[in-house]
């Protein structure tokens, strides 16, 4: 195995950087730019039993560091993407991780019952309890320790499946959402989804997004989800998985440092959709030069 | 595969007080560009900015983009200054069908002026029938134009006084003819109910706000009438299922 080889629980990744959902569809534009077998993996666009047109006018608004997104889980449903995207997702050569959403606890228990038939190509699933572009479901359910307890032990209870819950961050104290995941029998975090967001047009004194709201993303909320991923690394005995501003190898290496396992890629491939080539080629030198596998380096932080 | 392009500026004119047109060196996107695609082209700012490409000189490898200043981002671009590199995407999206028929009418609006001239002079090269429509707001908006043109402004202070439908009026329809506009939404809507009238395909082509420009955020959508019953409809991204499709088929 080369020096980037990383293990999230009991699944094996060739590398640290998976491609995050909703910033990858399932694989086939990105494809056209590069080989996607590089990656460790790529999370699915977020799925629902049925399928969602997302939210209506503009859904993407700019800051000095990043966006706000409010497409809100525009997607072709869950029995469509077994039926024509998950047996492309397995052919890229890379880890499969389908990510799941819901409007409430029911939701997410079908959905693993469609999902548990396909197990044998599915790698792990991403569960979103943190999408803050919906009104029922996803970041309500995340907020609150007790019912996060609750949907991951129902999931848990339907499948052998690895669970990754991907978290929000806008909560008070992450450590005790993690832990209440933790406890319910998942088998890694997902640190952090979007931050909740607003960009108001001046001369017409309405929000930019008509949702009002939108999830921010981008190398401005790097150093919070670093934060949560380092004080949960400390709470949690499951593997973290980095999520939030990536956009250099130097990024990946700050993430794994404050204790993630692996990593994910989001908005910076709407900025450079090659940019995993080169953070791949970066880290293998810089293991290379450090003479470390990668892997070495989660969890290394030293706090003052 | 496609890639990202470091490109330099080669020329930087200004067509108009507020529209710079950029001559970009990049023989890939030279090649393989058709009329209706567009590029993302990096600034200082966060996200890249969606351009419809203006014109290409394959011998030359270079491209041509328009901008008018609507922003941070256009403004720095359009007042770039020649030998800065920036990075880009593309061509992007779909362009326009242009075996579709032997004779064109190809109407403009605004800055829709930049990727109907690429249109022009394609099939201009492939020897076709084609009349140029022109709609700009008033005479210091006019800009890639020509005497064989017909030219409107709504201030009627150059060409034709009116809309660009004043200007489609004064056609002689002749046999299979298609219509390929690219301009505001009303406009669009107008050229597009003109040319069902007289039973001429019309090609669109939609805007709006973008991020990524390769199909993998989908925050630049637009509505499309549903194939199945009962869904009223759906959303089709415009930089990758687009920016062209035939009028009737996305709701404006």
């Amino acid at each position: 195995m080369s020096r980037l080889g990383v293990k999230v629980g009991s699944v094996s990744l060739k590398s640290p950087l998976i491609l995050a959902s909703g910033t990858c569809n399932f694989g086939h534009e990105l494809s056209e730019y590069y080989d996607l077998s590089i990656l460790g993996g790529l999370s699915s666009k977020g799925l629902t039993i049925r399928p969602r047109a997302g939210n209506e006018g503009v859904r993407v608004a700019e800051t000095y560091a990043g966006m706000l997104n409010s497409v809100g889980l525009q997607n072709p449903g869950v029995d469509y993407f077994i039926e024509h995207d998950l047996d492309y997702m397995r052919s890229l050569n890379t880890g499969v991780i389908v990510n799941v959403a819901g409007h409430s606890y029911d939701d997410y228990m079908e959905m693993i019952r469609k999902l548990e038939p396909h197990k044998d190509k599915i790698d792990a699933l991403e569960i979103n309890l943190s999408c803050p572009n919906v009104k029922a479901g996803c970041m309500s359910i995340g907020s609150d320790p007790d019912q996060v307890f609750e949907v991951v032990s129902g999931m848990r209870s339907l499948t052998g499946l690895p669970l990754w819950i991907k978290l929000t961050p806008n909560v008070t104290d992450i450590k005790s959402v993690a832990y209440s995941a933790q406890k319910a029998g998942a088998d890694a975090v997902v640190l952090i989804n979007t931050m909740l967001g607003m960009v108001i047009d001046i001369r017409t004194k309405r929000p930019v997004l008509h949702n009002n709201t939108g999830g921010y993303s981008g190398p401005a909320i790097k150093p919070v989800a670093v934060r949560m991923v380092a004080e949960c690394s400390k709470a949690l005995s499951i593997p973290i998985i980095g999520c939030g501003g990536i956009m250099d190898y130097k990024d990946v290496i700050e993430f794994m440092i404050a204790g993630a396992s692996a990593v994910e890629i989001g908005t910076a491939s709407l900025i450079h959709p090659t940019c995993p080539v080169d953070i791949t080629e970066d880290l293998e030198k810089y293991c290379e030069e450090n003479n470390i596998d990668i892997s070495s380096l989660t969890g290394t932080l030293q706090l003052w | 595969m496609n890639r990202e392009y470091s490109c330099k500026i080669l020329k930087r004119d200004m067509l108009t007080s507020d529209t710079a047109y950029l001559t970009i060196e990049c023989a890939d996107i030279a090649n393989r560009a058709v009329p209706g695609q567009f590029v993302n082209v990096s600034c200082s700012r966060f996200l890249k900015r969606p351009f419809g490409i203006a014109s290409v000189d394959t011998s030359a490898g270079t491209f041509n983009i328009g901008i008018k200043v609507v922003g941070a981002g256009s403004s720095e671009l359009a007042s770039i200054e020649e030998g800065s590199i920036v990075n880009v995407l593309g061509p992007l999206g779909n362009g326009f069908d242009l075996s579709a028929s032997d004779s064109f009418i190809l109407v403009s609006g605004g800055t829709g002026v930049f990727p109907i001239n690429f249109a022009y002079e394609t099939l201009r090269s492939k020897g076709k029938n084609v009349t140029m429509v022109q709609g700009f707001r008033d005479k210091s908006q006019v800009c890639l134009t020509s005497d064989e043109y017909i030219v409107t402004t709504d201030a009627g202070d150059y060409g034709i006084k009116g809309t660009c439908i004043a200007g489609l009026d004064t056609l002689k329809i002749e046999g299979n003819t298609t219509v390929c506009c690219v301009g505001p939404v009303p406009m669009m809507k107008a050229v597009g109910n003109w040319a069902s009238g007289k039973g001429l395909k019309c090609y669109i082509s939609m805007e709006q706000r973008m991020a990524c420009g390769i199909g993998i955020c989908l925050v630049c959508v637009c509505k499309k009438k549903a194939e199945e019953e009962g869904i009223p409809f759906e959303h089709v991204r415009c930089c990758k299922d687009g920016p062209v499709f035939e009028f009737g088929e996305v709701i404006l």
